[in-house]
C-alpha cells in the first residue's frame, strides 16, 4: 500500500518536470525536423554545384576532344623517284627545312597530292603541309630512301566540309575523299607542340602554355617570398600602431582591387621602366605578382596567428633568438596555411586576362617564347583570342585550349596540395 | 608589508630581486617584491589565482618582454649581474635560466629533435655523436630515457601528458642552465604523472636552483625547502617551507594555509 502510493507520487513528480511534458516533446520533434531540413538543403546545394561542375567539365570535354584532332589527307611520296635527296646529317640540321624547300619539296608534295587525290582535293591541302613532311624526315632520315605515306593537314574549308558545314561542293568533296579513305580526322599531337597560327588546322597551344609557365614562375618567385616575408614581419616584428593598422587595411583593400587596375599599374610603371619588354612574361609575371601578393600576405598572417603561442614561448625559453623562433618553429607550422593562400592566389593569377591585355600580352605570337623577355601570350589570353576568330575550326580548338588550361590548373593545385600535406604537422 | 623569516638573507643567492614591480598597462600585477633565491634549494611561490606569482617568475628570464604591454621596474640580479643591464644578453639569460610551462609544449618535432634543438642553436654540440650524448644524458636526468629510447624519432607530441612535461624538463636541462623556473608544471597532469614530476624536481635540486610556482600547497610542502606566499601582487611572507606551513607569522598566510580562502 505504502509502496504503491510512493510510486504514484513519483510519477506525478516526474510528469511535471519540464523535460517530460508534451510541449517539450513537440519542441524536440521540431528541432529534429529543422536539423533534417537543414541537412537536405545543404545536400541540395552541394549536389547543385557538383551538377554544374560535371556539366561544365563534360561539355568542355565533349567539345574539346575534337580540338585535339584535325582533318588530314593521306599522301604517299616516293622520294627516290622525286629527286629530293639528303642524308642523316643534312635532314636533321636546323636548316633542313630550307634545304628541302630549295630542292623543291613543296612542289613535290603538291605533285603527288594532285596525282593521288585529284586537282580539286590537292588545292585543299594546307600550304604548309610540306613542313610536316620535312619534320617527319628529320625524325627518321631513312624515309628519304624509300616511298613513304604522310598524313597532311587539310585546309580549314575542307575540315569544315567534312563536318557538314560550308559550301555544298566542299561537303561533297570531303564526302568523296572520306569514302575513298584519303581524308580522316586523326589525333593531332602536334597541337601540344605548335604555337598560334592563322589557320585552325595549324594552331597549337605550346606557345601559350610555355608563356603561362614562364609568367607563373615569375609570379611565384616574386609574390611568394615577398608575401611570406611581409606576413612574418607584420605578424612577428612590427609594432601595433596606427601605421601598421594602415598597412593592414591597405593590404586587405589591395586584395580586392579589380585586376584591370593592376594591369594599368603594370603598364604605367613596369612598361615605363622597361619599354622594350612589351608582351614579355617577365612584365606579365611582375604585374600578376602585385595581384597575388596581398592574398598570400593575408592568408599567411592568419596561418601565423594560428601557431600556438606556447610553441613560441617554449623556443624563447631555451634561448632561441626571435629570428630562430620564426624560422625554426613559426614558419614550418604556418607553411601549410601559407601554401593554401598561395594556391588560391596563383589559381586566380593563372586565369587572369584583364591585366595582361593592358601590357600587350594579347599579341599574335607564332613562336613559343624562348625566355622571360621574349614576346609571349598566356593560356587564358589564347582562349580569348581564339574565341574571337571567325573561322569555325577555332571553336573546337578553343575548347581544347580550355582543357589544357584546366589540366594545368589541376596539376598546379595538385602539386601545392601535395606540398601542403607534406609540411602539415600536428601539435 | 612583507614578513621575511630570520636567516633568509643569503650571501650566495643565485637570484636577487630588489623592489620589483610589474605593470600590465596601468594595472600593477607585482607590487614591490624583494627576494633572495638560494642556489641550494627548491623555492616555491604559492598564493591564490591572480596574485602575481607567475608574472613574478617570468621576470627572472625576461619572458615578460614578449608581452607588449608589460613593464618591469626594479632590479633583478643573476649572480650579482643586472639581468636588464647592457652586459646581459636576453638570449644568453634564457639559456642560463630555463623554464618549464604550465601546459606541456613540446615542439612538433621528434623527441630527439626536441632535446637537441637547444644545444644545437647554442653551438654546445654540433656533431651527431656529441648530440647523442646530450640527448641521452638529458632524457636520463628527466627520467624519460627508458620510456623513449626505442622511439626517439617519434613526434614529441605523441607522448602522454606527463611524458611530454618530462620531455620539456629534459629540453630545459639539455642546455645545462643554472636555474630552472617551473610555472605550475604539474597542474595539467594526473596524480601519478604529478608524483613523477615531483620526484624529478627532488632529484634535480642541488644541481640546479629551482623556482616553482604552484597552486597546490601540498606540492609546495613536498618539494620545496623555501616558500614565498603571494597575495594581491605582494609577497606576504617568505621563509623556510616548514616554518611557513607550521608556524606562519602573518595572519593572511595562516588563513591561506588553513584553507580559509584561495
Amino acid at each position: 500500500m505504502s509502496t504503491s502510493a510512493l510510486s504514484a507520487a513519483g510519477e506525478t513528480a516526474q510528469s511535471t518536470r519540464p523535460t517530460r511534458t508534451p510541449v517539450f516533446e513537440r519542441r524536440l520533434a521540431k528541432r529534429y525536423r529543422d536539423e533534417r531540413n537543414f541537412r537536405l538543403l545543404g545536400l541540395a546545394a552541394v549536389s547543385f554545384s557538383l551538377g554544374v561542375l560535371v556539366f561544365l567539365l563534360g561539355n568542355m570535354l565533349i567539345n574539346g576532344i575534337g580540338g585535339f584532332q584535325r582533318a588530314e589527307l593521306t599522301v604517299t611520296i616516293d622520294f627516290p623517284e622525286s629527286g629530293v635527296t639528303g642524308d642523316a646529317v643534312s635532314l636533321t640540321a636546323p636548316s633542313a627545312a630550307q634545304t628541302l624547300e630549295m630542292q623543291g619539296l613543296p612542289d613535290v608534295v603538291a605533285f603527288y597530292a594532285e596525282q593521288q587525290l585529284g586537282a580539286e582535293a590537292a588545292a585543299e591541302l594546307s600550304i604548309d603541309g610540306w613542313r610536316d613532311v620535312s619534320a617527319a624526315l628529320a625524325d627518321d632520315p631513312t624515309l628519304i630512301e624509300r616511298s613513304a605515306t604522310f598524313e597532311l593537314a587539310a585546309s580549314s574549308a575542307l575540315a569544315a566540309g567534312m563536318q557538314g558545314e560550308g559550301p555544298p561542293e566542299m561537303q561533297a568533296l570531303a564526302k568523296r575523299l572520306v569514302d575513298e579513305g584519303k581524308l580522316a580526322r586523326n589525333w593531332d599531337w602536334g597541337f601540344l607542340s605548335r604555337s598560334d597560327a592563322t589557320s585552325p588546322q595549324a594552331v597549337g597551344i605550346w606557345g601559350a602554355l610555355k608563356g603561362t609557365m614562364l609568367t607563373m614562375l615569375v609570379t611565384l618567385v616574386l609574390a611568394f617570398p615577398i608575401g611570406v616575408l611581409s606576413a612574418l614581419y607584420l605578424e612577428e616584428y612590427a609594432p601595433r600602431n596606427r601605421w601598421t593598422d594602415l598597412i593592414e587595411v591597405s593590404i586587405s583593400n589591395l586584395a580586392a582591387v579589380p585586376s584591370i587596375i593592376f594591369g594599368l599599374l603594370g603598364l604605367s610603371i613596369f612598361l615605363a621602366i622597361f619599354p622594350n619588354l612589351r608582351s614579355a612574361p617577365l612584365i606579365g609575371g611582375m604585374t600578376l605578382a602585385l595581384m597575388t601578393m596581398p592574398v598570400i600576405v593575408i592568408s599567411g598572417r592568419n596561418a601565423i596567428k594560428a601557431v600556438p603561442p606556447s610553441i613560441r614561448d617554449g623556443a624563447l625559453a631555451i634561448g632561441a633568438s626571435p629570428v630562430q623562433v620564426v624560422f625554426h618553429h613559426v614558419l614550418p607550422l604556418a607553411m601549410p596555411g601559407m601554401l593554401t593562400g598561395t594556391i588560391i592566389g596563383m589559381a586566380r593569377a593563372l586565369g587572369e586576362t584583364a591585366p595582361l591585355l593592358l601590357i600587350g600580352m594579347r599579341a599574335f605570337v607564332a613562336t613559343p617564347p624562348d625566355g622571360f623577355t621574349s614576346p609571349a601570350t598566356v593560356l587564358p589570353m589564347q582562349i580569348f583570342l581564339w574565341s574571337d576568330e571567325i573561322d569555325r575550326g577555332f571553336v573546337e580548338r578553343t575548347s581544347a585550349a580550355i582543357i589544357v588550361l584546366l589540366v594545368f590548373l589541376l596539376a598546379m593545385n595538385g602539386l601545392a596540395i601535395y606540398l601542403r600535406n607534406k609540411f602539415e604537422k600536428r601539435w | 608589508m612583507t614578513v621575511i623569516h630570520p636567516n633568509m638573507a643569503d650571501e650566495t643567492a643565485k637570484i636577487r630581486a630588489h623592489d620589483v614591480c610589474v605593470y600590465y598597462g596601468d594595472k600593477m600585477a607585482v607590487d614591490d617584491v624583494s627576494i633572495d633565491i638560494s642556489p641550494k634549494y627548491v623555492t616555491a611561490f604559492i598564493g591564490p589565482s591572480g596574485c602575481g606569482k607567475s608574472t613574478f617568475l617570468r621576470c627572472f628570464n625576461r619572458m615578460n618582454d614578449t608581452i607588449g604591454t608589460a613593464k618591469v621596474t626594479g632590479l633583478i640580479e643573476l649572480d650579482g649581474e643586472d639581468i636588464h643591464g647592457d652586459r646581459m644578453d636576453v638570449v644568453q639569460l634564457r639559456a642560463r635560466v630555463g623554464m618549464v610551462f604550465q601546459k606541456p609544449n613540446p615542439f612538433p618535432k621528434s623527441i630527439y629533435e626536441n632535446i637537441a634543438y637547444g644545444p644545437r642553436i647554442h653551438g654546445f654540440a654540433e656533431k651527431k655523436a656529441d648530440l647523442d650524448v646530450v640527448v641521452e644524458r638529458s632524457l636520463t636526468r628527466a627520467g624519460l630515457w627508458d620510456e623513449v629510447k626505442d622511439r626517439l624519432d617519434d613526434s614529441g607530441t605523441a607522448l602522454s601528458g606527463g611524458q611530454q612535461q618530462r620531455l620539456c624538463i629534459a629540453r630545459a636541462i639539455a642546455v645545462d642552465p643554472e636555474v630552472i623556473l617551473m610555472d605550475e608544471p604539474a597542474s595539467a597532469l594526473d596524480p601519478i604523472a604529478t608524483a613523477k614530476i615531483e620526484e624529478l624536481i627532488d632529484e634535480l635540486s642541488g644541481r640546479y636552483a629551482i623556482v616553482i610556482v604552484t597552486h597546490s600547497m601540498q606540492q609546495a610542502a613536498r618539494v620545496s625547502q623555501r616558500t614565498a606566499f603571494f597575495h594581491l601582487g605582494k609577497m606576504v611572507e617568505y621563509g623556510p617551507t616548514s616554518e611557513i606551513f607550521t608556524n606562519p607569522i602573518e595572519d593572511r598566510t595562516k588563513d591561506y594555509i588553513t584553507g580559509r580562502y584561495g
